[in-house]
């Protein structure tokens, strides 16, 4: 047994340290680790009946990931366009999404961060009861709004904004007005918990020295904010990319979410390996896609989640 | 001065949108689970009814779905704050070098989204049931175990983070006291580290049951024979919507502003308690006749508290007894009046109609919907203004499918893509 496992022991007893190293292992290992090595390797196979699983049909194979790039062989288009216009249409929006989130939010977490005052509590609890209320109630509450005889349109209408409905839902402004609001706390939490840390005393200091009130924010406030910054983006991000209840509730007819093709490969098209793959492209351009922007603002990965 | 009291009223003005998007929608949702339209919506107010709630507890497949939840959280909480606590108790103890690596393992589940943690869950427990050269419905591909597989692999993390915080200010001298006073390892543990962590433990137990009866993303891949709450819901969101789904989501509403309530309110209270003593004279306090604030007085949570009880019992009395028959035949009427003068309005504008219906026929949509009759379209028209009604819910030719946007747009394009 090596020295580390031993003392390891030593500290916690065998049993109590045999349960705690199990449990560990099980999480990192059995839940985390292998699932994700296991869908990469099943992403490389081809969509076998049960029968043939095991057998020599069963070898490593592209076809997955060209099918993402090039469509279905001997197809009549040279790109796959509809599913890439789907996953780059994902990634910009997404992007959208975090950067409306962070305006709404930035704001309102400086407010709660930076006032004391009995009306703050109050403000913490409004802020949190519908995060208590499940994800599917929240589209649908938005989809009540949104909708065609909505109380939006109906109020537009009234004041005669529109002559006619305005369809929000097929011009999309209903998913991305419910991407928005799903995720507006976890854009809030991270930036208050690192604001609320910030000496009062410097952003008094700074005014004291004539700096205008932009100025303070691009200055004192955000570069002590910027760990809580990355990680509220980096959260919504992969949230709102990874998002499959408001798109598929939210989404008009003809827009696709890049997880509800991952959704049609698997429950629709019984096409796994497919499912797998594009899970894969989803995951990795988005890891991708975050590691970038955060080299790009000089942000640690050790800061995330703090 | 002026830039001052801008700079405020711009803050006002700043919260009041910012809570109206986050509250709005809630309120609104609320709304329609009393008004008594078959398709959910707040204007025109027609009547008010409690229907929609009687309807929700008919619903056999929601009662289902509320036990299953409920299943999945209990299996969920317990695994998830058992891997948590030891996670972070790990991370405490871990060999440095490997302390950064183990780190992101543990807390990468919270940022891959759950679609692919329901992906990988379903695809290794497959593979490791085929491997095991078990059948179809051996317990490894029960819906109930890969839901609370999957779910626990992130929900774990956002437990180890809750339980983390709490640990770091607990003192190892403590554990090692009382292994030095001859308590064995499980009694250290549970003893004193458990009682130590008790408040963190019932706050992650609380997180991880919310996000778990909540959580679509990734039991949608591994819900099998056991469809959650959430899955029932987003079915009937999906495919027909009633205003039974406002009462539902009115009646979590109540519950969690009476739970946040009452958490608040008891807070507020404790500091009131601990202020009261700090205050007191040694003599007050050793005589035991110290004076404790009234529950009620300066705390506005608990009178906030009393009065939401106070109406809910008011609605449910009124509830009981309210019938809303009267008002629903008037409306019937109202209807169909307005029907019969949409009728003698189509009917005078007939002779118009050749005109109307070559405007119609190219202004509809490329692709163009079939089986559409045109008669219909060229009455529907009409009515759009002026109406105080609104259009009913089934409407024909494209508004239909915005209101239940999917199947036809979605499968059609699916077809293209294969």
């Amino acid at each position: 047994m090596p020295s580390f496992l031993r003392e390891f022991f030593k500290r916690n007893g065998t049993g109590m340290g045999s349960l705690m190293l199990g449990l560990v292992l099980f999480w990192t290992i059995g839940l985390i680790i292998l699932p994700q090595l296991s869908m990469l390797d099943f992403s490389f196979r081809p969509n076998l009946p049960p029968p043939e699983i095991g057998g020599p049909k069963d070898v490593y194979t592209l076809e997955n990931y060209k099918y993402l790039v090039y469509g279905p062989e001997g197809g009549s288009q040279d790109y796959n366009a509809v599913d890439l216009k789907v996953f780059f249409r994902t990634l910009v929006a997404a992007i959208c999404v975090t950067i409306f989130n962070l305006i709404l939010c930035y704001p309102i977490a400086y407010y709660l961060a930076q006032t004391k005052g009995n009306h703050i509590r109050i403000f913490a609890l409004m802020l949190i009861i519908p995060y208590w209320i499940n994800e599917i109630l929240r589209a649908f509450a938005l989809r009540i709004i949104f909708g065609e005889t909505g109380v939006l349109n109906n109020m537009l209408v009234g004041l005669g904004v529109f002559d006619t409905p305005f369809d929000f839902i097929r011009n999309d402004i209903a998913l991305y007005a419910g991407l928005g609001y799903a995720y507006i706390l976890l854009m809030i939490f991270p930036i208050y918990n690192v604001i609320e840390s910030l000496d009062r005393n410097q952003i008094e200091a700074a005014r004291d020295m004539g700096a205008s009130w932009a100025k303070i924010h691009q200055r004192v406030v955000i570069p002590y904010a910027k760990p809580g910054i990355s990680s509220g983006c980096t959260m919504v991000f992969m949230l709102s990319a990874g998002a499959l209840a408001a798109p598929q509730i939210l989404g008009g007819p003809s827009s696709l979410w890049f997880t509800q093709l991952i959704y049609q490969q698997f429950n629709d098209n019984s096409d796994w390996p497919q499912g797998a793959a594009y899970a894969v492209v989803l995951l990795v351009t988005c890891i991708l896609l975050v590691l970038a922007v955060m080299r790009l603002f000089k942000v640690n990965m050790g800061d995330i989640g703090k | 001065m002026k830039n001052l009291s801008f700079m405020r009223l711009s803050l006002w003005v700043y919260l009041a949108i910012f809570f109206a998007y986050l509250l709005g929608p809630l309120v609104i949702m609320s709304a329609t689970a009393f008004n008594s339209p078959s398709f959910p919506r707040m204007t025109p107010w027609e009547c008010l009814t409690f229907e929609w709630f009687s309807a929700l507890f008919r619903d056999e497949r929601i009662l289902n779905g509320i036990w299953n939840s409920i299943l999945v959280g209990a299996g969920t909480v317990v695994l998830s704050v058992a891997m948590g606590l030891a996670g972070a108790l790990m991370l405490t103890q871990i060999w440095p070098k490997l302390r950064a690596t183990y780190y992101t393992v543990i807390i990468a589940p919270i940022l891959i989204p759950g679609v692919v943690l329901g992906i990988s869950t379903l695809v290794f427990w497959d593979r490791i049931n085929r491997m095991l050269g078990l059948g179809a419905d051996s317990w490894l591909s029960n819906g109930l175990f890969l839901t609370i597989i999957g779910q626990s692999t992130f929900i774990a993390s956002y437990c180890m983070l809750v339980l983390v915080a709490r640990l770091q200010r607990y003192d190892i001298a403590l554990t090692e006291a009382a292994l030095d006073l001859g308590a064995t390892h499980a009694q250290a543990f549970r003893k004193v580290l458990l009682p130590f962590m008790r408040p963190a433990i019932a706050s992650a137990a609380v997180l991880a049951f919310l996000a778990s009866f909540e959580n679509y993303n990734t039991t949608t891949f591994t819900f099998g024979e056991y469809p959650t709450l959430t899955i029932e819901l987003a079915q009937k969101v999906r495919y027909g919507i009633t205003p039974a789904i406002s009462a539902l989501a009115f009646i979590i509403v109540v519950l969690t502003v009476f739970a946040a309530l009452a958490n608040e309110a008891s807070l507020r209270r404790k500091e009131l308690v601990a202020a009261a003593r700090k205050k007191a004279t040694v003599e007050e306090l050793e005589s035991g006749r110290l004076k404790l604030p009234g529950f009620l007085s300066s705390n506005a949570a608990a009178v906030a508290l009393v009065v939401v009880a106070c109406a809910t019992v008011a609605v449910v009395g009124t509830a009981s007894v309210y019938s809303p028959a009267q008002c629903i035949a008037d409306i019937q009427e109202q209807k169909r009046l307005e029907t019969q003068e949409r009728i003698r309005n189509c009917a005078a504008s007939s002779r118009a109609k050749p005109l109307l219906r070559q405007r119609l026929r190219s202004e509809r949509p490329a692709g163009g919907r079939r089986g559409q009759p045109l008669r219909q379209l060229t009455c529907s028209i009409p009515k759009q203004k002026g109406s105080p009604m609104g259009p009913p819910f089934a409407l024909p030719g494209p508004r239909q499918n915005n209101i239940l946007p999917g199947t036809s747009g979605r499968s059609s394009l699916a077809g293209s893509s294969r």
